[in-house]
Parts: structure tokens; sequence; C-alpha cells
């Protein structure tokens, strides 16, 4: 009985692990100097059924897409999006910060320059 | 003389720096975008739809008139727009464009003994380059408006600066200066300060030109 209950506590801090776990996928953008024509990345994004947020910074050349939990979206994916939508990704990598996170932490590498 | 020495200038620039009125002039893929430039002797309105990243197919219509009223001509086109090829760079954006349509023109010559009215087949290729970064833009287009007997070719130079650069979801100001002619409708160089904001959703530009006419171009994505 003991064991069962032990495996119950772990299997579910484990699964609420997993279910909290943010992802959001941080791309390096070239190209990207105007709002009006970013635009499409944005829209393009987030008309994804994975995406929960997307931000995009034009000074820091970032766009950042955070993901429901649960969902998944490939590198290759995004970089597809951003690549049919005009721009260039010229670096791509995961990261388990929120998209409130990033613009933020963006935001005050901008302030302190 | 002068004028025509600084048509010559404008043409031999637009078509060097490879060059129109707009920023990009189509959406991205899969989308609708919506252009109108308007003033008393040009008013334009646009609407295109990008069917891949790079080529848009849209109809315009146009009406055109001399200074003096005497000559007018509205237009209504098929178009094709083209990225030729885009450059991104770190902090710079680079594109050519290729712009043409063909249409209906109705013209309309007014003399002293009277009024002659024409219809003729229009075709309006033409070039477009744009150099843009967060602060600085440039842009230089040269587009033919060709018919029988017709040739109201259309030459732009526009540059300009951002007062500041803003985040992606702030409306950011530009002031940008656009030299432009019609031929064989204007013999003037038309030029207009104008002021430019640029959002996420929408870019308008407001200005007078050198005859104290206002100017009001948009563009709209959707």
């Amino acid at each position: 009985m003991k064991k069962l209950l032990l495996t119950t506590v772990v299997l579910s801090t484990l699964m609420s692990n997993i279910a909290f776990a943010t992802q959001t996928i941080k791309a390096n953008v070239n190209g990207m100097v105007c709002a009006f024509c970013a635009q499409g990345i944005e829209k393009k994004m987030r008309a994804l059924s994975q995406t929960q947020d997307v931000y995009v910074n034009l000074k820091q050349r970032v766009v950042a897409v955070e993901l429901k939990e649960g969902q998944a979206l490939s590198n290759d994916q995004v970089k597809s999006i951003i690549k049919d939508a005009g721009y260039d990704v010229t670096s791509i990598e995961v990261t388990d910060h929120t998209v409130s996170h990033i613009k933020a932490e963006l935001e005050a590498k901008q302030e302190s320059k | 003389m002068y004028h025509t020495r600084i048509k010559t200038l404008l043409t031999a620039s637009a078509v060097m720096c490879s060059v129109s009125a707009h920023s990009a002039p189509m959406g991205f893929s899969e989308s609708f975008m919506a252009m109108g430039d308007f003033n008393n002797n040009w008013r334009e309105l646009n609407m295109n739809y990008a069917t891949t990243p790079r080529d848009a197919f849209g109809v315009g219509a146009t009406y055109m008139r001399a200074d003096d009223n005497m000559k007018s001509r509205t237009l209504e086109e098929f178009t094709y727009t083209r990225l030729i090829q885009r450059w991104n760079l770190p902090h710079a954006q680079a594109n050519l464009w290729f712009q043409g349509g063909i249409g209906a023109l109705q013209g309309l010559d007014k003399t002293l003994a009277e009024n002659h009215r024409f219809d003729k087949v229009m075709v309006t290729p033409g070039v477009q380059f744009d150099y843009e970064t967060t602060r600085l833009y440039f842009q230089a287009a040269h587009r033919l408006y060709r018919a029988t007997d017709i040739n109201h070719d259309f030459t732009s130079l526009r540059a300009g600066f951002s007062f500041y650069e803003s985040e992606y979801d702030k409306t950011q100001p530009w002031f940008i200066l656009e030299a432009r002619n019609m031929n064989g409708l204007s013999e003037k160089i038309e030029v207009t300060p104008m002021l430019r904001l640029i959002n996420k959703n929408y870019f308008v530009e407001a200005g007078v030109n050198n005859s104290r006419e206002p100017r009001l171009n948009f563009m709209y994505i959707f």
C-alpha cells in the first residue's frame, strides 16, 4: 500500500512537472526592420494550434513562440514559417522561459544600453 | 531645360538604383493587401493577394490628370507583383520588385476646338528597389504606363528617416521626402514631404506637395 502511494505521488509530481513545463522557441532573425512588414510572422505563428503566445522584438531581431502545454513544434517548422514570411533565421533555440520572461529580459537589455 | 535634366536624372537614378509609390507592394503569403495613393492629379487604389511569399495577383484602378486639367486618364488593370530578390541583413532589408499590369485605359484630351475621347489597352511594367533599416529608408521606382501613342511613365524617388526606434507593437513615426514625375501629364517634379506612421496593423502617409496640394497614402494587410 505504501509503495502504491509513493508511486502515485512520484508519478503525479512528474506528470505535474510535465504538464506545467513551458517550452518556447526563440529565433534570431535577419531582415526584420519594420513592424508592418513583420506582422506576417506573428499572424502565421498565432494561427498555429500549438501556439500560446508570440513575441517579436525588432531591435534585438528576436521572434519567440511559446507553446501550449503538451504541444510540440519543430525548429524546422518555425524556420519555415519565418522564411515564408520573407526573413532569414540565423539561429534558433528551445528554452523553458515564457514569452513574458523573454520580453522582460530583452527590454531590460535594451534599457541598459 | 532644367526640368528635363531633373527628369532625366530622376529616371536614371531610378533605373540605376534599380524602383514605386509604396513600401513593400505585397503582403505575406496568403494575405490580401489594399493600397491607396491620393492627391489631385493621381488617385490610385490597388488590392492584391499573395499566392506565394514572392508572387501576388491583383486589381487596380488609377485616375491621372494633367496639371492644367486638359488631359485625364482612367485605368482599370489586372496586376502582378513579383519579389525578384530580397536581401536580409542583420540590421537592414533590401528588395527588388517587379510590378506590372494590363488593363483598359479611357482617355480625354481637351482642346479649344473639341474634347477627344479614346479607349486603349495599357500595359504597366516596372521595377522598384527599396532599402530599409529601423531608422533609414530609401526607395526608387520606375514604371512604364504605355498604350499606343501614349507614354505616361512614372518615376519616383523616396528617402526618409524615423524619429526614433520603436517596439514592434508601437506606432513608429517617419519623415519621408518623395520626388516623382508622370511623363506626358506633368512637366513638374512633384515633391512631397510626408509624415509616415507605421504600425504592425497599418501604414499611412500624409503630406502637402510643392503645389500645396494634400497627399494621402495607405496600406493595409488582412
